[in-house]
């Protein structure tokens, strides 16, 4: 009957949410990673290269040794544009199948925190997310390691003092940053420090739709005429800024950005001109070692990876390299303490707990001087590993600091005081007793 | 045969002009909502709840308060987004002032709140027609938003800027927050939007809706039959801010779980006035048809290659997923400029007459 | 009376106390002025021609800068790749007017608006299929656009005036003159501008709907390969531009929907005004980010004393 035409599109929806259900219960001899990733949008130019290293880790351990401990990967993706109405979607889509959620934006991260106590799956956000997750008694599924943002801000702020913060005394620092959550995060710890030591401290915000059109907040920054200028900067706000500085005739030696604004893309674009900017970050590409050299062999060579060739030896690349080295690790300390092969999301949460990345296991896995040593605990999730500054040397950058480790002292009075206060908007917010440090 | 409608006498006016004239369409009605209260509530899995059928709702909600600002009184506007992020705010503020207060109640007040903001960007309406008009309300759009972003005091002063919904229980049953379930959110949404659905049924069908459609059709027109415009303009912002920031407030609570000032931006905008044009202008059914068709397709869209199992990567069908919303946009203006309510609209002569076409 | 001094006497006096510093903000302000002229521009002359909103101007100048990039990277030298681009725009403005144009002559002017966000949309997908979604470099050089800086020391301060921002201020003026002597001299450029006069008149003279309208495209899509390539070479193709294409909108409110001279003005008008508004006055009274949104106040306030922008022409209502 032609009545049903009606219907049947009304049932489309009904009919299609029936088969979802289909997915999830699927033979689980496999260990399911899906990354909300984002290879489109205003932010793929940065996003794009980390999703790469990640996949092509997690190809490499099949293609090498046939999984983890036998257990084959399946590395899945899920386009979210940075959107945090996709990111949503994309988590409630995953989160039945995959052992951990990798949100990959601050404003997406925010937003499944909560939902994970109740769905019990770990939220794994190296470098980036909320800085009080740190705090694993409160925020038992959320991991950032190898460090926060809040880490990254101490660590630049000892790298351009020379070690002294007390020389900042009466000196003007700016932060340029992106008008979203994630550019927002360190302005807490910044304040408590210009408290402490005396300089002024300016926040400068780039909304998205300016990211390629700064040149109001260069006018502001010529006028301000500041010491340094940091930058919390994402997609192409990077290589927007970096064109400006140029043309302001701002000294790369006082600009410094954080880890996500050190991308070779975004240096490329201004080439000579960025000679002399600085950026911190949590690991160094090392391209001739063996992990990098398998990966090469058995993936790039294999045509199996996404990767531009000339983008092998970027930093971002390296960088989602070492990123699914996390996760694995999480998933082998997992396998030992259940003694399982196929753990669950429940046990990587367990994994990523424990992990236990010193300079030998490390040196190991081949992953040789790319990452500081670090380890995890239930009270600590984020490891605290420390980070190199890198420098642009007009083509590469190349680390020009030894491994610098963040103040804990300042940070860890901060954390407490926001992990108390997020638990105490979200009340009841389970907390976790045993790990009060 | 299904549609048969003889039999069916009128007598007197008023049985003409009943809410449904037809004794089938209350039947289907029936239906419909025996899917939506009882069918779908059984067979949805979580996923289902959250990705497809809560959107679908709080969205079909936005394009119906749209759809009677530029469906029925004529006014085109391109800040929905931002009411929607007002309606967010304002209960936002509501529940964190008075923690107290019922949900549904902080719901309704939110309204207000943007209807009042609604209104007062509205009041260029008076003397700006078209797409002019259009243009003038991104200056809501774009204000607000930014002031979303720069007035702390509206996100509680929280570090990152965004907002989060804490718990809310109502009755002793979570209903917002990362503790209430899908399905308790489901039926929540659910009964809001059908009271709304009826309340604006019966304005669009009365007195007032026909003011609006005056106006709509020609505003100077009505104007010399003793329209007064002034009022009927803006009552037209008002109640369709209204419906708007209830639908912003749900899309936030009963949603999202949290947001930050750049979810209500453009795009958001443009999304509802999609829905309600594809759907149908003027239509109050449209909306539904509209955010299934926007809203629910490109999530079946994004999950059919995948249970395929085809060798694409996300990032590929996520383009061809707009592409294909691009394309399914213009063939459906082309092949019906008046929405997929006006399709509803022909099958259903068509049924009344079948089987004899003539 | 405090509150007075910040805001009417502080930023006056600020402007005096650093002249060099405010001949750099008129000069930024000038150069996206120019850029919003130019989406501007494209704009009005689809209006003119089929009044058609077209939102999918925006679109076609991130398109455009990524064809022409996309070719490059492909091994195509850059001397090749410009008429190609010119190629596809052509190419792209038959396939509008024949699929989605033609079918939708004399429908409402909202259902034609809708029709070009599924352009918007159609395009942004396609792009992103083809060249992929990640920020790329304009090959500026290789197009022989100059890439160093003048840098004047007046006042004892500077000014520094990138090469390439001149070079797109000079292409701009030359495009817009060229594009007004082809409007009111040539006979295709005076058929454009009877049909905007008079869609009925204008067809029973014989001139041909269809072809006026692939003109009226391949030329926006042309000032969308001008526009691209000079934001391009400021901060990168990417489909961010998409975003800021938005501008364009109170510039013709401002304008006038109908007005080339109006729309080069109200783009000028607003790129100066907004970025004096955010340095002196948005910066230190409201959080800075105003360019956000002032442009579409400026508009709407002006739209209240004029409601038909600042050039349009008097409308009259007839019932």
């Amino acid at each position: 009957m032609k009545t049903t035409m009606k219907l049947t599109l009304l049932s489309a929806v009904f009919a299609a949410s029936a088969l979802l259900a289909a997915p999830a219960a699927m033979a689980q001899d496999k260990i399911h990673i899906t990354n909300l990733s984002y290879r489109t949008g205003p932010f793929a130019a940065t996003g794009t290269p980390v999703m790469n290293g990640q996949r092509d880790y997690m190809l490499m351990l099949n293609a090498r040794d046939g999984g983890v401990n036998g257990v084959e990967i399946v590395y899945d993706e899920c386009e979210t544009g940075y959107n945090t109405e996709k990111g949503a979607e994309c988590y409630e889509q995953t989160k039945g199948q995959s052992i951990v959620t990798q949100p990959w934006s601050t404003g997406i991260t925010l937003q499944v925190l909560p939902r994970t106590n109740v769905d019990k799956i770990p939220i794994l956000a190296p470098g980036y997310g909320f800085s009080p997750m740190t705090d694993g008694a409160i925020f038992q599924w959320a991991f950032n390691p190898p460090a926060s943002y809040w880490d990254g801000a101490s660590m630049i702020l000892q790298q351009i003092s020379g070690a002294n913060l007390d020389s900042l005394k009466g000196k003007k620092i700016v932060l340029l940053h992106l008008d979203a959550p994630y550019g927002k995060e360190p302005i807490p710890l910044f304040e408590a420090y210009a408290k402490k030591h005396g300089f002024t401290f300016m926040s400068i915000p780039v909304g998205v739709s300016e990211m390629q059109n700064q040149s109001a907040q260069w006018l502001q920054i010529r006028r301000e005429n500041p010491d340094f200028v940091l930058m919390w900067g994402w997609g192409a706000m990077n290589a927007g800024a970096l064109t400006e500085a140029v043309k302001t005739r701002f000294p790369m030696e006082k600009f410094v950005g954080i880890w996500w604004s050190g991308s070779d893309a975004d240096l490329k674009t201004v080439g000579e001109a960025g000679k002399g900017y600085r950026s911190i970050s949590w690991n160094v590409p090392n391209s001739a070692s063996s992990v990098m050299q398998d990966v090469k062999k058995h993936v790039i060579d294999a045509g199996k990876s996404l990767l531009p060739p000339a983008e092998f030896d970027y930093v971002f690349y390296q960088r989602g390299v070492v990123i699914s080295l996390f996760a694995i690790e999480g998933v082998k300390a997992a396998q030992a303490h259940f003694n399982t092969q196929v753990v669950n999301a429940e046990q990587l949460r367990w994994g990523l707990e424990n992990l236990n990345l010193d300079a030998a296991k490390l040196e190991e896995l081949g992953f040789t001087g790319m990452v500081g040593p670090f380890s995890t605990s239930c009270s600590n999730h984020t490891g605290h590993a420390g980070g190199w500054m890198l420098e642009w040397d007009g083509a590469k950058f190349v680390p020009v600091s030894d491994l610098l480790v963040a103040d804990q002292d300042m940070i860890q009075p901060l954390i407490e005081v926001e992990a108390k206060k997020y638990a105490e908007s979200n009340a009841p917010w389970p907390v976790n007793e045993d790990c009060k440090s | 045969m299904l549609y048969r409608v003889a039999g069916q006498f009128k007598t007197s006016y008023q049985a003409d002009y009943a809410l449904f004239p037809v004794r089938q369409d209350a039947w289907l009605l029936a239906f419909i909502l025996l899917l939506a209260f009882v069918v779908f509530p059984m067979t949805a899995n979580e996923f289902a709840f959250r990705a497809l059928l809560i959107p679908v709702l709080i969205y079909s909600l936005a394009a119906l308060g749209l759809n009677i600002l530029t469906g029925y009184a004529g006014q085109l506007s391109l800040g929905t987004g931002a009411f929607m992020g007002v309606g967010a705010y304002a209960c936002y503020k509501l529940v964190s002032i008075f923690p107290e207060m019922n949900i549904i109640v902080a719901l309704a007040l939110s309204g207000f709140f943007s209807a009042t903001v609604g209104m007062a960007f509205g009041l260029p309406s008076l003397r700006i027609k078209g797409f002019y008009l259009a243009i003038a309300t991104l200056a809501a759009q774009f204000f607000l938003v930014w002031l979303f972003q720069k007035w702390a005091w509206l996100y509680n002063y929280n570090a990152s800027g965004a907002i989060q919904v804490p718990n809310i229980s109502m009755f002793g049953i979570a209903i917002a927050g990362p503790q209430a379930s899908a399905i308790t959110q489901y039926y929540f949404v659910l009964g809001i939007v059908c009271a709304v659905t009826f309340l604006a049924i019966n304005i669009t069908r009365g007195r007032i809706g026909r003011i609006w459609k005056a106006v709509r059709d020609m505003d100077i027109a009505a104007e010399l039959v003793g329209i007064n415009l002034m009022k009927a303009k803006l009552l037209a912002f008002f109640v369709s801010s209204y419906i708007v920031g209830i639908a912003g407030a749900l899309f936030v609570f009963l949603w999202r779980g949290a947001a930050e000032a750049e979810l209500f931006d453009i795009q958001l905008s443009f999304r509802v006035l999609f829905i309600a044009i594809i759907g149908g202008l003027g239509s109050i059914m449209g909306n539904f048809l509209g955010a299934i068709l926007i809203v629910a397709l490109p999530v079946l869209l994004g999950i059919v290659p995948r249970m395929l199992g085809l060798p694409i990567t996300s990032a590929t069908v996520e383009h061809l997923n707009i592409m294909i919303i691009g394309a399914l946009i213009i063939m459906f203006l082309i092949l019906e400029p008046h929405g997929l309510a006006r399709y509803w609209q022909i099958i259903r002569e068509k049924l009344i007459i079948w089987p004899f076409p003539h | 009376m405090e509150f007075v001094h910040p805001i009417l006497i502080q930023p006056f006096a600020d402007m005096m106390s650093a002249p060099d510093f405010l001949i750099q903000v008129l000069w930024e302000g000038t150069v996206s002025g120019v850029l919003y002229s130019l989406i501007a521009l494209g704009f009005v002359l689809i209006f003119k021609s089929s009044r058609i909103l077209n939102f999918a101007q925006g679109i076609m100048v991130v398109f455009a800068a990524l064809t022409l990039v996309g070719l490059y990277e492909r091994g195509v030298p850059a001397w090749l790749a410009l008429p190609l681009t010119l190629v596809v725009m052509l190419i792209l403005a038959i396939a509008i007017e024949r699929v989605v144009l033609r079918p939708l002559v004399n429908q409402p002017d909202i259902i034609l608006f809708m029709a070009t966000i599924g352009i918007t949309m159609f395009l942004i997908g396609l792009g992103e299929t083809i060249f992929g979604g990640e920020n790329k470099r304009m090959i500026t050089q290789e197009l022989g656009i100059p890439t160093g800086n003048f840098v004047f020391e007046p006042f004892g301060g500077f000014v520094s005036i990138e090469q390439k921002d001149l070079t797109a201020v000079i292409g701009a003026i030359v495009l817009v003159v060229l594009l007004l002597v082809f409007l009111n001299k040539s006979k295709m450029g005076r058929a454009i501008r009877a049909l905007g006069d008079d869609h009925q008149a204008a067809l029973s003279v014989g001139i041909s709907l269809s072809t006026i309208w692939v003109l009226v495209w391949f030329i926006a899509g042309i000032i969308a390969l001008a526009t691209g390539i000079v934001w391009g070479a400021r901060a990168g193709v990417s489909f961010a531009l998409e975003v800021i294409a938005l501008k364009a909108l109170p510039v013709l409110m401002l304008g006038g929907l109908e007005s080339v001279s109006g729309a080069i003005i109200g783009g000028l008008m607003i790129g100066i005004l907004e970025k004096l508004f955010e340095i002196y006055w948005g910066q230190p009274l409201l959080g800075g980010n105003t360019e956000a949104w002032f442009a579409y106040m400026l508009a709407l306030l002006v739209l209240l004393f004029r409601p038909q922008g600042l050039f349009g022409e008097k409308i009259i209502e007839r019932v």
